[in-house]
């Protein structure tokens, strides 16, 4: 009897430890070294996983690969989930993170697989333009692989063009005309909202007036107090003031609203195509898309705002050569090409076969030389800034009103920011 | 002998207490432990964190949106107190002695087993603008009805009534229960000698329910002290941090900035109000004559 509930006991105590053990411990990591198999893909594009895993038969044909996807829909939740996994050795073979200062952030604390033979290869190859390389390099190595490249451009609602007789605008003037008109004939002219994509007026605006000027805020040169960012605020806060801008509190799908006709145009990243196809929409017959004029036609070439998504892997990570073997794939044109069909984007691989006319006319229009690519205000602006901007801006748009509260907020976290980097 | 089996049998209990122990220590002293310790600390999550002493703590409160987020949190704490709790022991007291009342009870209970987050969901999609409500307005010609969820108190106003729709029907439960527990024979005396139904409620009913609602009042205001998942769900604090509540602006240094020593200062901070608050209100009202 004494000997039973000594067991018992005995029993319970390793069992709760047995429960503590295997819920502190990770799963996988057997593949150690081995480059064909699983590999395990972590993603904040959740809505992207079908297209990942449509990909799945010709990476297994052509590398022996499959991505095993874990994707995660919520952004803060997803970077505190990495970031948790440097401290483990489950760190991930691949995984989807974000130019700019969050990928800097990375690389300065070694955690991110070098890809400098990768990216040789790929430009020796014509995979990849030299252009793009900029985004990925620190002390001239390269980290990581271009997910995808998405230019920030007009997307208009053909059939509403059409029936308030507004052709396709060639210059600044020419669309404030086209949202004037369109505003007088009872026709929101554009998209705004107040999460998330709070900045990208703002980033036109600025970008399309003075580049310099818009690097500057990046740099942290340019204060956001500048008279000429408070100008250029005013002439936001008067467009707001002509109700040129869709209710900043409708949480319907941006995509939805466009089909709908509940505005004429939505200034959004290429990725957007995908989006629009997925509510109905034909491209060339119900949407199109042109480059927004610069605001100030004097510049040498109009500014446009890209994104380069980068697809990493840890230096750390089990399935490192796995990651790598798979990220010098994905450059290569036949991912590229079925990426381009699965997703509708712009591939970054010249080589690659395009689906979508539209898209495929952009990039060539892009890289005619008559277009200055400027990094999107999403990457370009320090997370601690960044995170006091969008909440700023998408305030002055829930709220229109004086724009300099809204500003020195923005320039208090800039100062702390610089401050800590002296 | 006898003291060889009581040794025994206290090891034996150990034993099977040391699972329990473990669990908690591990799921909840731990990470206790290690908040308090990063709240002291500057970690971006990579590395190793640096320690900077109370500066997390007095930095917090130069930041202005935190005194929004405070006055926020204590409109909840009001809101809740005034709109769950109170429209919850109305219902309680109209329906504990109708025939049928568990029926008018029971629509009001529904809601408790839909998640913050999924109440959060439901209440932005109807009064977002142009939402669901907005339609609804606009059937009875208003056409420019209040922004709900963009204008400043009033979407924290209406959030509180989102939390009240899902709150009300178990705080009426729980005074239902305390009602019905309340010994027929003073009622029955106070109505023989005459008391109308306010006097019944507040002679009676009221004070033989103080343990109950004490205990309802407790888990309101710790409720309302930790609110997130409403707010994360309708406005996610915006717009600007206009709506922060202290557990939002707690996620928002911790997870969306990766500044997990200011987050963490955040969380020891609503970890000691809602401590201070609980102790204060139960000692002042779970005194030997309230005794449960």
């Amino acid at each position: 009897m004494k000997l039973g509930r000594r067991l018992a006991a005995l029993g319970s105590v390793l069992a709760a430890g047995a429960l503590l053990v295997s819920c502190s411990g990770g799963g996988g990591g057997s593949s150690a070294g081995e480059v064909e198999g699983t590999l395990d893909f972590y993603t904040n594009k959740g809505a992207w996983e079908p297209d990942f895993e449509a990909l799945n038969p010709l990476s297994e044909e052509a590398i022996g690969i499959d991505l095993d996807i874990a994707s995660y829909s919520d952004q803060p939740q997803y970077e505190a989930f990495i970031r948790q996994s440097f401290r483990t050795d489950e760190s991930p073979g691949l995984f989807t993170w974000a130019t700019g200062p969050q990928l800097q952030e990375l690389v300065d604390e070694g955690l991110i697989a070098e890809t400098t033979d990768i990216w040789d290869e790929a430009i020796e190859e014509g995979w990849v333009s030299e252009d793009l390389k900029q985004y990925y390099t620190y002390d001239d190595k390269q980290y990581c692989v271009p997910l995808n490249i998405a230019y920030w451009v007009m997307y208009y609602n053909i059939p509403i063009f059409e029936e308030n007789g507004i052709e396709v605008p060639t210059t600044w003037d020419e669309l404030m005309d086209a949202a004037a008109t369109f505003s007088d004939n009872g026709v929101t002219p554009f998209y705004t909202t107040s999460t998330l994509f709070t900045f990208v007026w703002f980033e036109t605006l600025v970008a399309g007036t003075d580049p310099e000027l818009y690097q500057g805020l990046e740099t942290g040169e340019v204060s956001y107090t500048d008279p000429r960012i408070v100008e250029i605020m005013n002439t936001w806060l008067e467009q707001e003031e002509a109700g040129w801008f869709t209710d900043p509190g409708s949480t319907t799908d941006p995509a939805t609203m466009l089909n709908n006709g509940e505005m004429a145009m939505i200034n959004f990243g290429t990725f957007f195509s995908g989006s629009l196809k997925g509510v109905g929409m034909e491209p060339g017959v119900d949407y199109g898309t042109f480059i927004i004029p610069a605001v100030d036609p004097g510049l040498d070439k109009t500014p446009v705002p890209v994104e380069t998504g980068p697809l990493c892997t840890a230096e750390n990570s089990p399935q490192r050569e796995r990651g790598l073997e798979y990220a010098r794939w994905w450059m290569g044109p036949e991912a590229q090409g079925a990426w381009n069909s699965a997703r509708g984007d712009v591939p970054f691989n010249p080589q690659a076969e395009v689906s979508d006319e539209g898209l495929a006319e952009l990039g060539e229009e892009i890289a005619s030389g008559d277009y200055e690519l400027v990094t999107r205000y999403f990457e370009a602006a320090p997370p601690p800034v960044l995170t006091v901007a969008l909440e700023q801006l998408g305030a002055f748009i829930a709220n229109p009103g004086d724009p300099l509260p809204y500003l020195q907020t923005i320039q208090d976290a800039a100062d702390a920011y610089w401050a800590e980097q002296e | 002998m006898t003291t060889v089996r009581k040794d025994t049998y206290r090891w034996s209990a150990r034993g099977f207490i040391a699972p329990g122990v473990l669990l908690v220590a591990v799921l909840l002293y731990l990470p206790l432990l290690w908040t308090t310790y990063l709240s002291f600390t500057e970690y971006n999550g990579l590395g190793d964190p640096d320690w900077v002493g109370f500066s997390n703590y007095i930095d917090m409160w130069r930041d202005p949106a935190m005194v929004g987020s405070v006055l926020n949190t204590l409109m909840w704490v009001v809101g809740t107190l005034l709109i769950p709790v109170g429209l919850g022991l109305l219902l309680a007291v109209l329906t504990f002695d109708l025939k049928g009342g568990v029926w008018l009870r029971l629509p009001f209970l529904i809601p408790y087993a839909v998640s913050g987050i999924g109440v959060g969901l439901v209440w932005s999609f109807v009064l977002q603008s142009n939402g669901a409500l907005d339609q609804a307005l606009a059937v009875f010609g208003v056409t420019d009805p209040p922004r709900w969820l963009l204008d400043v108190p009033l979407n924290t106003l209406v959030m509180i009534c989102a939390a009240a729709w899902q709150g009300v029907g178990v705080n009426a439960l729980l005074f239902t229960i305390g009602l019905q527990s309340i010994p027929k024979e003073p009622l029955e005396a106070a109505r023989l000698d005459g008391a109308g139904p306010l006097r019944l409620f507040g002679s009676i009913m009221w004070p033989m329910l103080a343990p109950l609602t004490t205990v309802v009042v407790g888990l309101s205001i710790v409720g309302s002290l930790k609110t997130f998942d409403i707010v994360m769900g309708m406005t996610k604090g915006g717009p600007g941090r206009q709506s922060e509540t202290l557990a939002v602006t707690m996620y928002r240094d911790a997870f969306v900035n990766a500044n997990y020593g200011s987050g963490s200062a955040i969380a020891v901070f609503l970890m000691i109000v809602t401590l201070l608050a609980s102790l204060l209100y139960l000692r002042r009202q779970l005194s030997a004559k309230h005794e449960f």
